[in-house]
């Protein structure tokens, strides 16, 4: 396996990153900007900061196609910045809601997106081109809490979210003349606005951390803070699951995850490192680890001649410099995202985390 | 008084920050009930407690020092009376303390190895903290249900007569929880410390 290629932005927390198609533009979420980097070389370099929110931005997204920019913030609004020969230009949207926006991603059809709210609803917003602005549908019930995650199905119309309330949903957010009407799957048939395809709940029930879609969009994974990742495979409309199945780990809870394949599940979270999970309807276990342990240029197995022994006594009173972590993050890992696929396997894929680094991993 | 000084006196004065806005809301989540979020739990009686308590002595008495532990794992009571609890958490300190120290990790292991088994050391994780905390925190003052584990004196009440017998037993009983906490751990990682945290099923 080959190595990891590790970026290291600055020293600040990473809220979200995503990539353009063509993997040449980066976006990060930086406090209260989104700071665009530009490959160049083996490196990514700063060429633009957008700027627009007065406070902290929580999610960033790029849409791979028409190339805008969605990010929103914790000061209640989400912001759609258009690509023009001048620069990125903001339009704001509608969201209506009055606590702080927390996720935000464009569906895959790029004629909406939704936005996740402290406010115990989700904005599913789209173009109304009579008025030229972004506006929002609410999707409120059953939500009961803050919604910390969004992802969408591959048919644009369904969406799944996860909430503090320890719920993952499943909802349509079908809005008439935006959307073709979806072929019936084991969600559904008939998928009005706000239809509830799904609820599920874990038995020690964390808050939902992350959520995903397989790629085929027939199953369904989300990861809680009881340390657990459950994949759910729904068997059609008002009947129960065709099996849930939930791993408890030994493990730190899981930030993020993303599918690669129909068969296996990358997460990571607050280990600081990425754990590979199999298996499929009849189980999921976890399989270890996609960092490689012992590699060349850690410290750990450098030999201390006994002049350095002393000297770290001396200096800090300890012989051993524990400073620093074995993994390649050296804190939480909040996003992971797929970065380059084949099909629906996912041979790179990304991560970002607290501790300012961006780094690319191959599966 | 001028006008500015009183208006600023009323601007500058932090009365506004403590109102709790979430009450003025009607569908906010202080006005809901969070119990009705999850499935309701089924009642443990007290009766039942102390048959399932009858059953895990025996297997003590019959040296099954694992399927005891087991048994009462198994069985948590989740939704009970406070003495239901109390009964129960007894019973679990028991079987702590009857199994040997160099037993504890190869048992450990043989039940998280087996299906479920990741929940009962959950489970175990939660009583171990009930038990801490009940060995820590109660005052010798309120009357409550007798443990194994001896109440403690805590803080400056000790300076007055000297508490003795009692709080060396207190410490034997937490000497007992920890180093089967840290066997649990061991075996269950940091995950079955999150989930006793996470989890609203206490017990």
């Amino acid at each position: 396996m080959a190595a990891p290629e590790v970026h290291h932005l600055f020293h600040n927390p990473i809220a979200d990153h995503s990539f353009s198609a063509d993997r040449k533009t980066l976006a990060i979420a930086r406090d209260t900007t989104v700071e665009l980097y530009r490959k160049v070389g083996d490196t990514f370099k700063l060429v633009d900061e957008l700027k627009g929110h007065d406070k902290t931005v929580t999610s960033v997204d790029i849409a791979p196609t028409s190339g805008r920019i969605v990010s929103c913030s914790q000061d209640r609004n989400a912001l759609v910045w258009e690509p023009s020969p001048q620069g990125y230009k903001p339009t704001l949207v509608l969201l209506r809601i009055n606590r702080a926006a927390t996720f935000v991603r464009w569906s895959p059809s790029e004629t909406k997106f939704a936005v996740g709210s402290g406010d115990r609803l989700i904005a599913v917003c789209y173009f109304e081109e009579e008025n030229d602005w972004w506006v929002s549908k609410h999707l409120k019930k059953p939500i009961r809490s803050t919604i910390t995650t969004v992802a969408w199905h591959p048919n644009s119309v369904l969406l799944a979210a996860g909430s503090t309330d320890a719920h993952a949903r499943v909802f349509s957010s079908f809005i008439k003349g935006v959307d073709a009407r979806p072929d019936p799957s084991v969600w559904g048939e008939r998928l009005p606005f706000n239809t509830v395809c799904g609820e599920y709940l874990n038995n020690s029930a964390g808050w939902i951390h992350a959520v995903a879609f397989s790629p085929s969009g027939d199953a369904l994974a989300y990861a809680a803070h009881d340390s657990s990742i459950t994949v759910v495979y729904p068997s059609g409309p008002d009947q129960p699951p065709k099996a849930v199945i939930s791993i408890n780990t030994q493990l730190l809870p899981f930030m993020s995850l993303i599918w690669n394949g129909e068969a296996e599940i990358i997460a990571a979270g607050y280990d600081c490192e990425a754990f590979r999970f199999k298996g499929g309807i009849n189980g999921w276990q976890l399989s270890g680890t996609l960092e490689a342990k012992g590699r060349p240029g850690l410290s750990d197995g450098r030999e201390d001649s006994a002049l350095n022994m002393f000297r770290q006594m001396d200096l800090r009173g300890k012989v051993k410099d524990d400073t620093q972590l074995k993994t390649v993050h050296q804190n939480t890992i909040t996003m992971l995202r797929p970065y380059e696929s084949s099909g629906d396997s996912v041979r790179k894929f990304s991560s970002s985390g607290i501790d300012g680094r961006l780094v690319i991993w191959n599966t | 008084m001028s006008i500015i000084q009183q208006h600023s006196a009323a601007s500058l004065s932090d009365a506004w920050r403590t109102i709790n806005i979430d009450a003025l809301q009607e569908d906010s989540s202080i006005n809901f009930d969070t119990s009705t979020l999850h499935p309701p739990l089924p009642e443990t009686s007290e009766s039942e407690v102390r048959q399932i308590n009858a059953q895990v002595r025996q297997l003590l008495r019959g040296g099954d020092t694992e399927g005891a532990l087991r048994g009462c794992l198994e069985m948590p009571v989740y939704n009970g009376s406070d003495a239901a609890k109390e009964a129960h958490l007894q019973t679990v300190i028991e079987v702590l303390q009857s199994i040997k120290a160099s037993e504890m990790t190869p048992m450990l292991q043989r039940i998280y190895g087996t299906p479920g088994g990741s929940e009962c050391l959950d489970v175990l994780m939660k009583y171990l903290y009930k038990g801490m905390a009940n060995t820590a925190s109660s005052g010798g003052s309120a009357p409550r249900t007798p443990t194994r584990v001896t109440p403690q004196q805590t803080g400056f009440s000790q300076v007055g007569g000297r508490p003795g017998g009692s709080s060396e037993s207190t410490g034997a009983a937490m000497s007992v929880l920890l180093s089967w906490h840290e066997k649990v751990v061991e075996v269950g990682g940091l995950g079955s410390i999150g989930r006793v945290m996470t989890d609203w099923r206490k017990v």
